[in-house]
């Protein structure tokens, strides 16, 4: 059926009705002669409206004068006369024309370029090479040749090991993947000395001279597993002597110099402070939210969606503005700009102390949350109310956290510039001076 | 009639069906809200409540309301709306 109508809408058809005593004797007739007729409805005593195609019209007309019918065309359908009120409107034509021409040569530039892929490499080295092959902004399509830039890329860019170029539409999309290098392994003297202060709970050395153990309390700064090795001890004196040692012993035996490495975690505490108040009163959103785009030509505004009048009492109000890109130094005056529109309400919020203090706990907690790094475990927390005299409607809330971490952090040194004391200072002092 | 029956007679003998040797029209009925007359001799009434259809002796009446012909070719002839009755005439 499908096929049909759109078979009878490329040839096109009319609908006539046809006036006459007896109209069955037309529609017999035309019928007999092999005449397609279809839709036939009775209009009225002496009328039928019937749909007929173009091509039938003519021999109709013989039939109506033999069956002494008249009939008129009333609505006319199809491609053909599409066509020809078409043909009648050529600056219509002429439009159509030029609108799918201006289509098809503006989608054959590039609009666009989009970088993916890269972190170390920024986007700005990759589009600076890209436009040293010809790739730019507003190029046409057909000078592109995406294997010359993924080539370039690769060559220019040590970094890169895989570059793709694509065009999709009048986007390019530039793809790269970065070639991830071993880190090369530091292998220069090093501490490992603290960041924070704290009570060492234990210490793991892989390489190094450990200079505090556990138990100790530390300073920042301070050397906790030492990159400086001293050499093994002197055998004791009451040890049968061996008639080199006493060679040896005139030559002081160098200390080694290593990269300290190790875990050395820590007790650390942490202090914060929260406070709530009892009575709270402030602006909050409710939720509900208008958006208005309007199209800005030079001063005017005209609204594209959303409602002339803001429904809202108090509301704030965000703004973007889209606009055109520039070209040379010719920019449209019209931009898109999107509002939008959150409606907020004044509030009063009272709680009582136990509420209070609750959510200034958090607060305080929240607070020294901050602070610790990744990777601490909390052991112990304690919240303090502070009391001040007189009475307010503030509730201070301390809070106590110890948290158990590594605190132990590379610090790099010279050997031979090393302060004298921290070569020979026994370990159990544990208080090296500083070394920053 | 005598010589119709002897026709019905040979097409049961031969095995032909009845509406090819008879020139009978053959009607489909699509429940009530189509007809398919095949074999028709022209239409002879049409307003939205009834159709007559002029076949090999006699006539064939449909009455329905909101009838309209939906094509009309030189033997066949559709009928489409509410049909209430078929009647041979």
């Amino acid at each position: 059926m499908f096929l049909f109508r759109l078979m009878n809408f490329i040839i096109g058809y009319v609908t006539i009705t046809v006036r006459g005593e007896a109209p069955e004797k037309f529609i017999n007739m035309a019928a007999t002669r092999g005449i397609f007729l279809w839709d036939i409805a009775r209009r009225g005593e002496q009328s039928m409206r019937v749909n007929v195609r173009l091509s039938a019209v003519r021999p109709l007309r013989h039939i109506a004068r033999r069956t002494r019918c008249g009939f008129r065309i009333t609505r006319r359908t199809g491609l053909p006369f599409l066509w020809m009120r078409l043909a009648r409107r050529k600056a219509l034509a002429f439009g159509a024309v030029l609108f799918v021409l201006g289509l098809y040569l503006l989608s054959s530039f590039v609009w666009t370029i989009e970088v993916t892929g890269n972190s170390k490499v920024s986007t700005a080295d990759i589009l600076s090479v890209a436009s040293g092959v010809g790739l730019n902004r507003g190029m046409p399509k057909w000078r592109l040749d995406c294997p010359a830039v993924e080539r370039a890329l690769k060559t220019k860019l040590p970094t890169i090991s895989w570059a793709g170029v694509y065009v999709k539409g009048t986007r390019v999309a530039i793809e790269v993947v970065e070639k991830t290098l071993p880190e090369e392994k530091n292998q220069s003297p090093a501490h490992i000395a603290a960041i924070k202060a704290g009570l060492i709970k234990e210490v793991l050395v892989f390489s190094g001279h450990a200079a505090v153990k556990e138990g100790d309390t530390v300073v920042p700064g301070q050397v906790l597993i030492s990159g400086i090795v001293p050499p093994p001890e002197e055998p004791k004196a009451n040890e049968p002597p061996m008639s080199e040692t006493q060679t040896e012993k005139t030559v002081p035996r160098q200390p080694t110099y290593v990269h300290a490495a190790g875990i050395v975690r820590a007790r650390v505490w942490y202090e914060g402070y929260g406070e709530a108040p009892l009575v709270e009163t402030g602006q909050r959103f409710t939720g509900r939210e208008i958006t208005r785009v309007c199209m800005k030509i030079k001063a005017r505004e005209i609204i594209l969606a959303g409602p002339q009048k803001i429904p809202f009492l108090h509301y704030e109000t965000d703004v973007s503005v889209k606009k055109p890109p520039p070209w040379r130094n010719l920019r449209l005056p019209v931009e898109l700009v999107i509002s939008k529109y959150r409606e907020v309400e004044n509030y009063r919020l009272v709680r009582d102390r136990a509420e209070a203090r609750r959510l200034a706990g958090e607060r305080a907690l929240k607070a020294v949350q901050g602070q610790l790094p990744q990777g601490a475990r909390v052991v112990h927390k304690q919240l303090d109310e502070l009391v001040v005299k007189e009475p307010e409607s503030l509730v201070r809330v301390k809070a106590l956290v110890e948290s158990l971490e590594e605190i132990g952090t590379e610090q790099p040194f010279t050997p031979g510039q090393e302060p004298h004391n921290q070569l020979s200072a026994p370990p159990e002092t544990a208080s090296f001076p500083s070394r920053q | 009639m005598a010589w119709r029956e002897w026709k019905k007679r040979l097409s049961e003998f031969l095995e032909i069906p009845n509406d090819v040797m008879l020139n009978l029209p053959r009607v489909v009925l699509m429940g009530n809200l189509q007809a398919f007359i095949e074999n028709h001799r022209g239409i002879l009434e049409y307003t939205p409540q009834i159709v007559r259809v002029g076949i090999e002796e006699g006539e064939l009446e449909i009455t329905g309301e909101k009838l309209i012909l939906r094509n009309i070719l030189p033997d066949e002839i559709c009928v489409e709306g509410m049909i209430k009755a078929i009647t041979f005439k």
